[in-house]
């Protein structure tokens, strides 16, 4: 290998161990956020390795105390107020492509949750075939609180969710546990942080792409790990009063019917808090969003995740996730104002403009990676 | 010895094989490549998607698409629809096995779920074409769930809410309109009787007025009056619309609707009234349809349906319209809303049963062509093609006519409300008839398969098959369509005026002459196809017209005329409906932008026109078509098959339905029916 002297090269590790790709991310004082060029070193070795017949499996995990924390924001604003949108939209365009890929790879991908897992953390590790949690796993999609929405195609995993937990996590960026995540299916395993590394040691000695086999073998480090007393999932009856309903404001009306009826508990009100720290129009791009996506496939998901972006990128219906970012990322205030100010004054026909395609020169949608027979994306959702 | 060695040790490994079970794997010499493997349609380039199957969905149910898919997710994602996996797929339908008790308290736990999530909101309070188009979306829905759950929502909010908005006057709508969106009580409609079904004017029961104490009183004065098939009755209803005949001082003022209740809150039968349980059906289960009998029932005189006719404090009958005819039109009006939703909901079902045909059809394989040759798919024979795609083109064709019945009805005003009654009974008919007989084909081009409940289309055939029956009967709704036709006609000729309305202004140009040689690209042409659907209409009326004054000269009545003229008038009703629903397609078609999506809506359009016509002997028996041109048509119709097959898939993907609903045979079935899959 060629020594290159870039200054991002060690942002992503990768090792080969028998017939496994170990792939780390390493870039811990951002508590590994994806940037530019890790997004697209990834997609280069996922695109290579899936035609290497010596590689069986990958394991991705990260550096540090998180997997990942979510895709680099602020370096994407920066592009951006820089002058021009499409540099933003350009790491979008990529980080897409590459949970698309990973949602349809062939081999299956074993992702340590051993930490942080945020945002695009979800969308590099959720759409892979094994999740595998620890009692440091910290899960949240925090996006409707810096004026986006949660991307990634995670709307394809949410809304699979049981109930209307995914409306839930989406439009509140609940942080989950390990053992949540194991009970709502985001996770597929759990294992204590102590034994990850005799479980790596044996999935680096899988000699088959199999994924009962590669199943099999993390089995045997799993434990079945309890949820805490005042977990959320308890509460799944008044997540499912309150997040079945259509609209935003409904969901919030009905929050308040369960604060009213249940004083003594400060789920719902704390709940509340938090939906009304958020972009309103982020809140409802998501419900809707999220709707659309329990009939689509994860191609869709993302085409649609790419169009949205890009209008909020481009910033012609809003500027909320500049300032949703100036707020929390930059200036720290943390009081961003956003525009339009309240929920009443985002009417449905706003929120449709986001779905719409960009009216801009050279403008396309999203281009998914060519895949299972060049599958048009409108019939993914059938498979 | 050895070999003796090697029989015993070789009989022992059967033995302990019998004995020990084994976890099952597949042996060296069982390969699983030799077994036959499911394909996602999807991945095959047979079935490439030319167009955006959105787009094609959004034209096929025309409004609340996010209301539908929010009302399809409520009830994939709740535990109460008996949600099943196969396959590594989540499916919901109503469990089949369940006795008719169980199933109905299930719906009833259904209304709950979706009546907790805001589901009903506005559906009787709300107003105005939005509120309605929203309400017959997510009734459609529900339909395409259950057919039972469907119809108990459908009597409590169409027909008991429905009689109380349109029938009732501000003091009933106050007291019951909220109330019944809530499911603060629960009501029925009581019109049809043992005697009565669809001549709703001759119901037996019998109601008088008691002056002295400012009551009614309601009578089921034999047994053929006893109220039958009331919908809710048997369990759980509390209030009913009573239809009955009104006597005023000895004098019958017609028809007239109660409200009586019939239950307290706690679930006890009142005083005066008995019920009784109609019995297990052939689908309907989870509804308790019920016997009512009436023994000298006592309600305030306020309970009367008063916004066409009243009854004096004292005992006098006022009414503003005092023709008895008119009245009674203006009692029926609930109904009409039933046959809009009965027809679109059959369109709906149609659409389930196809996408699910049509999918199996294209992964499953019978029978080869050459020896050791791989298998056929079942749509790559010309024969399956057939049977499946003109129903396609049908429902497709369909679709646009019950959207813009739909339309017509959210929109209606005075001058529209007899157009929509025509218009709603031959779609109602129409599509009814068509939904059945498109069941059984589905059924049949599924195989076994179509046999097993959880696909499905088997116990849609038991659900659905009342629809032909329910809301009037289609037989007598066709005849009404002909009646009124002729009314039509003989105003326009005696008036010397040209027709208006209802599609028939043709009748006022002359008479379309066809050429006399059928290419393709003529019985392709939809202005062809529209002047042979308007020969055949003129005709018909023009024969029944004559027919019927014939009979009457010979000196029947008229109605004994009518009744002599029923071949031709089935005829004429039939040709008025395809004719309607063919104009509707070719209008949608106009209205779309050239290009794949258009050119895919031209060939359904040309084989749902040219299907329509190697289905009527009509054509042949009065001579529209020679035999000649009816054999091109027929020729057309297999040429046009055959240009759809690569459209199918795409073209059941645009109907939008979740894969949930959809039953496991649509998708992989190899599957869900292996081993592991039987082992939950």
């Amino acid at each position: 290998m060629a020594f290159n002297p870039k200054p991002d090269d060690d942002q992503v590790l990768v090792e080969k161990k028998s017939c496994a790709r170990v792939i780390i991310l390493n870039r811990t004082r951002q508590l590994n956020a994806l940037s530019f060029y890790m997004v697209s070193r990834l997609l280069e070795i996922f695109l290579e390795d899936e035609g290497n017949p010596d590689i069986m499996l990958v394991i991705m995990k990260g550096n540090g105390r998180a997997f990942c924390a979510g895709g680099d924001v602020s370096a994407v604003v920066r592009d951006v107020k820089g002058g021009d949108w499409r540099l933003g939209a350009k790491f979008f365009e990529n980080e897409f492509k590459l949970n698309y890929l990973m949602a349809t790879y062939s081999k299956p991908q074993v992702s340590i949750l051993n930490g942080i897992v945020m945002g695009g953390g979800a969308g590099a590790s959720i759409h892979g075939r094994f999740r595998v949690a620890t009692e440091k796993t910290v899960f949240a999609m925090p996006e409707t609180e810096l004026g986006l929405f949660p991307d990634v195609g995670s709307t394809y995993f949410l809304s699979r969710l049981p109930g209307f937990f995914g409306e839930y996590v989406g439009l509140t960026g609940a942080r989950l546990d390990g053992a949540e995540m194991l009970t709502c299916g985001l996770a597929t395993h759990f294992v204590p942080s102590s034994k990850l590394s005799l479980l790596e040691e044996s999935l680096y000695k899988v000699e088959s792409n199999d994924a009962t086999t590669v199943s099999a073998i993390i089995d045997k480090y799993s434990e079945q790990p309890s949820l805490k007393e005042n977990s959320v999932y308890h509460r799944m009856d008044a997540i499912n009063r309150c997040f079945s309903r259509n609209t935003v404001e409904e969901i919030l009306y009905y929050l308040e019917m369960e604060a009213m009826n249940n004083k003594a508990d400060n789920w719902a009100s704390t709940t509340i808090q938090t939906l009304k720290k958020a972009s309103p129009t982020s809140l409802k791009v998501f419900l809707k969003l999220i709707r659309k996506a329990r009939l689509q496939g994860i191609g869709q998901c993302l085409i649609t995740d790419y169009r949205v972006v890009c209008h909020v990128l481009q910033g012609h219906y809003s500027k909320d996730f500049f300032e949703g970012c100036r707020a929390i990322l930059m200036d720290k205030d943390r009081k961003p104002k956003w525009e339009p100010s309240r929920l009443e004054l985002v009417n449905d026909r706003h929120v449709d403009c986001y779905f719409a395609k960009l009216d801009d020169e050279g403008w396309k949608d999203l281009e998914l990676p060519e895949r299972l027979n060049n599958l048009p994306p409108y019939v993914t959702s059938k498979l | 010895m050895d070999n003796d060695n090697r029989r015993a040790s070789r009989r022992t490994e059967v033995l302990s094989n019998h004995l020990l079970p084994r976890p099952h794997t597949t042996t060296a010499h069982l390969s699983p490549s030799n077994c036959l493997s499911y394909a996602p349609p999807e991945l095959s380039s047979s079935n490439p998607v030319s167009f955006d199957t959105y787009v094609m969905r959004s034209l096929l149910d025309g409004h609340n698409l996010d209301d539908r898919d929010w009302l399809f997710g409520l009830i994939v994602q709740s535990p109460l629809f008996n949600r099943q996996e196969r396959g590594g797929r989540v499916f919901v339908s109503v469990d089949y096995n369940h006795t008719m008790e169980q199933q109905r308290e299930e719906t009833m736990r259904r209304i709950g779920y979706l009546l907790d999530r805001g589901v009903f909101r506005g559906w009787l309070t709300g107003d105005g074409p939005q509120e309605e188009l929203r309400k017959l979306a997510l009734h459609e829905v529900i339909s395409m769930y259950d057919h039972s759950l469907a119809v108990k929502i459908g009597v409590h909010i169409f027909l008991w809410g429905g009689a109380v908005k349109f029938l009732g006057t501000k003091r009933h709508h106050d007291k019951w309109l909220r109330a019944t969106e809530n499911y603060e009580l629960k009501g029925c409609f009581a019109m049809t009787e043992l005697g009565h079904g669809s001549n709703v004017r001759g119901v037996e029961t019998v109601t008088t007025y008691d002056s002295r104490s400012g009551e009614f009183v309601i009578n089921t004065p034999c047994e053929s009056a006893q109220k039958y098939w009331i919908g809710g009755a048997a369990n759980h209803a509390t209030h009913t619309i009573v239809f009955s005949q009104l006597y005023i001082n000895g004098g019958n003022q017609g028809v007239h609707a109660f409200i009586c209740p019939i239950r307290d809150s706690s679930g006890n039968v009142c005083p005066n009234i008995r019920i009784a349980e109609c019995g297990h059906k052939i689908g309907l289960n989870g509804v308790d349809n019920g016997r009512i009998w009436f023994d000298n029932v006592r309600i305030p005189r306020e309970n009367l349906l008063n916004s066409v006719a009243d009854v004096s404090p004292r005992g006098e009958y006022l009414s503003s319209i005092k023709n008895v005819d008119q009245r009674f039109a203006a009692f029926l009006a609930p109904l009409t809303s039933g046959r809009v939703t009965i027809a679109s909901s059959a369109v709906y079902i149609s659409k389930i049963g196809l996408s699910i045909a049509i999918r199996y059809a294209l992964t499953r394989r019978a029978f080869s062509m050459t020896p050791n040759g791989p298998e056929v798919l079942l749509l790559d024979y010309p024969s399956h093609q057939q049977r499946l795609l003109p129903l396609l083109a049908k429902i497709y064709a369909m679709s646009f006519a019950g959207l813009e019945l739909k339309m017509l009805y959210v929109n209606r005003t005075p001058e529209s409300n007899k157009a929509i009654h025509i218009v709603s009974s031959a779609y109602k008919a129409t599509f009814t008839w068509n939904n059945m007989r498109t069941l059984q084909e589905c059924r049949e081009a599924c195989g076994g398969q179509g046999v097993k409940s959880e696909n499905r289309i088997g116990p849609f055939k038991g659900e659905f098959d009342v629809h032909s029956t329910f809301e009037g009967d289609n037989n007598v709704l066709m005849q009404q369509i002909s009646k009124a036709l002729l009314g039509e006609y003989i105003v326009c000729q005696t008036k010397k005026k040209p027709f208006r309305g209802l599609g028939l202004e043709h009748m006022n140009n002359p008479a379309p002459v066809l050429p006399s040689q059928l290419t393709s690209s003529i019985l392709r042409s939809s202005e062809f196809q529209l002047d042979l659907f308007h020969l055949r209409e003129r005709d018909l009326l023009g024969r029944f017209a004559a027919e019927v004054s014939q009979y009457q000269a010979q000196g029947e009545s008229k109605e004994s005329a009518f009744n002599l003229s029923y071949q031709v008038a089935e005829d004429l009703g039939r040709a008025f409906s395809e004719r309607a629903i063919l104009k509707t397609f070719i209008e949608v078609e106009s209205k779309v932008p050239a290009g794949s999506l258009k050119d895919v809506l031209g060939l359904l359009r040309s084989l749902y026109a040219l299907i329509s016509v190697d289905e009527d002997a009509a054509f042949l028996r009065y001579g529209y078509l020679s035999t000649e041109n009816a054999a091109a048509v027929r020729k057309e119709v297999l040429k046009l098959c055959t240009e759809l097959r690569p459209h199918a898939l795409a073209l059941v993907s645009s109907f939008g339905i979740p894969d949930a609903f959809l039953s496991p045979i649509a998708f992989d079935w190899v599957g869900s029916n292996a081993w592991p899959s039987a082992q939950h």
